[in-house]
């Protein structure tokens, strides 16, 4: 098979396991904490480092932002030989009860995004696969991680047509409560990609989860003068960054023991 | 607080854990698997009974079929103190690896019913609690029954959408419904039934628990003949112990949940 024509992967260069970030940036962070890793590529937004976490095979390939580019990051590497998606990313909270650093564990999304509805009608859940949330709820505890189990909202938009948040005043009246609506819907989050994984990898009989760390709370992003600053408002340090790839890594880890014990029967994913 | 307008119940009636059959005709039959039970309320196609299963408080509901008479029935159950659903009902499946008389976890429902888009726009996924998606697995392994974990189809249609004329009366018919089967079938949804999606969308916005399992009665790829025509009362398979199975395993899930629910220590910051 030939080279990837996007991600630059052939056969052999992932591991089964692939984390998901959307900074290539982000991609050496996650690799500095596993026993041994090697960049195998890099091409735009997508960088690709294997190696091996605690004895667990591993990947981890930037998806860039948002749901298209994410879209083609999974074909190719589904391509390759990738079985089990793990986002690992940001996310604003929609929730008090879930406050700026702790971690969200999405069991599903809301697909306000534009990739997904062209593979399946917007009637079908973006669902994450069950082993896989309860290894992230296995790693997050053993790492003594506070954690949220809950829905999030994957949109198209950043800068939500809301005043104070797109350019210009720009804003549109359906967008106003939005957020409200999906607070009162018991959304837990909201963030770019999660969506579009975890549809992909229903339909193609594959596995996929996604994890986010808070980094803000939607409805304070707005300061009292109406300016939306994400420069400002979104703050992820490296305490953060560090525990989201080490309970994104021990996700990993819990998966392939467990697979290596009772490799998942086809045909219950 | 007074009795439920439409069935007839009132705070006490019912335990935190409820099963939801659709038909009321098999409330009495799931009942009748538990330690104790009797019938708290009977009105229109809601029947309730309430006993103990295995030492576990558990109450089961009809629902009728579909999604609007089935959210009466959540919203009515959880104003007098559920907290726990599970859907057990039976169901068609799209694939091959899906036999007759296996069992179907949902994990997630294709929002195909009217009722839940009233309460959430389409995106918004209709999720099973993971808790309960677990216990229907454990269940499942320690009953011994076969069992798939995947997406059912929830539509407000029985006799719409066939691939060929042949399953609606007078042989009425849309060209939208040639692929709509296969086109499930490559989506990986496992089932097809007509009551789960609400059941999961509105527990999930009320931050309230729900699952459901189905027991497979046919293929629906191949229950129509080679007219078209399309008969349940003859195509679908009752072998006779289905539905016991389904009670049996609906009634296994809610003892598991208990026993986890009663394990889980009040003061922990991350209950998972």
């Amino acid at each position: 098979m030939n080279l990837q024509y996007h991600v630059k992967l052939a056969p052999g260069d992932v591991a089964p396991y692939v984390l998901l970030p959307g900074d290539p940036g982000r991609v050496p962070v996650v690799a500095s904490y596993w026993d041994e890793a090697r960049e195998v590529a890099r091409n735009r937004e997508y960088v690709t480092y294997t190696g091996t976490y605690r004895g667990a095979p591993i990947s981890c390939t930037s998806t860039g932002i948002g749901a298209p580019s994410t879209a083609i990051a999974l074909e190719e590497l589904a391509r390759v030989g990738a079985t089990t998606f793990v986002r690992i990313g940001t996310c604003g909270s929609l929730q008090t009860r879930a406050s700026v650093g702790d971690l969200a564990i999405f069991d599903s999304a809301a697909r306000s995004d534009g990739a997904s509805r062209l593979y399946a009608p917007l009637e079908f859940p973006a669902v994450a696969d069950h082993g896989v949330v309860t290894a992230t709820i296995e790693a997050a505890r053993s790492l003594d991680v506070t954690h949220h189990v809950g829905t999030t909202v994957s949109t198209d938009v950043f800068y939500t047509p809301q005043e104070g948040v797109a350019f210009g005043g720009y804003h549109q009246s359906w967008a106003r409560e939005i957020y409200e609506d999906a607070r009162r819907q018991n959304t837990l989050a909201v963030e770019m990609e999660s969506s579009i994984v975890m549809v992909l990898t229903r339909i193609w009989g594959l596995r996929g989860g996604a994890m986010a760390v808070i980094a803000d709370d939607v409805f304070a992003m707005v300061d009292e003068g109406g300016a939306f600053d994400a420069e400002a408002t979104f703050d992820v340090g490296a305490a953060q960054m560090e525990r989201l790839a080490r309970v994104g890594s021990e996700t990993v880890r819990v998966l392939a023991e467990r697979d290596a014990a009772a490799p998942p029967p086809t045909g219950t994913v | 607080m007074s009795v439920q307008y439409h069935l007839k119940l009132a705070p006490g009636d019912v335990a935190p854990y409820v099963l939801l059959p659709g038909d009321p005709g098999r409330v009495p039959l799931v009942a009748s698997l538990w330690d104790e039970s009797h019938e708290v309320a009977s009105n229109r196609e809601y029947v309730t009974f309430t006993g103990t299963y295995r030492g576990v408080p558990i109450s089961c509901t009809s629902t009728g079929i579909g999604c609007p008479s089935t959210a009466i029935a959540m919203e009515e159950l959880a104003r007098v103190g559920a907290t726990t659903f599970v859907r057990i009902g039976t169901c068609g499946t799209f694939q091959d690896r899906v036999r007759n008389g296996d069992m179907a976890i949902f994990d997630s429902a294709a929002r195909y019913d009217g009722a839940s888009r009233l309460y959430a726009p389409l995106e918004f996924p209709a999720v099973a609690d993971h808790e309960i998606v677990g216990a229907s697995i454990a269940a499942g392994e320690a009953l011994g029954y076969p069992f798939h974990v995947g997406t059912t189809r929830s539509a407000d249609t029985f006799y719409a959408m066939h691939p060929r004329p042949g399953s609606s009366f007078n042989d009425y018919w849309q060209s939208s419904w040639r692929d709509h089967f296969e086109d499930l079938k490559r989506l990986n949804v496992i089932a097809a039934e007509m009551e789960a999606s609400v059941i999961l969308v509105l527990a999930r916005i009320w931050g309230l628990r729900a699952g459901g399992i189905a027991v497979v009665l046919d293929n629906v790829l191949r229950v129509s003949g080679a007219s078209g025509e399309f008969d349940p009362q003859d195509q679908f398979e009752h072998g006779g112990d289905e539905i016991e199975r389904l009670a049996r395993m609906g009634s296994e899930i809610v003892r598991i949940v208990a026993e986890r629910d009663a394990a889980r220590d009040p003061h922990d910051v991350n209950p998972a």
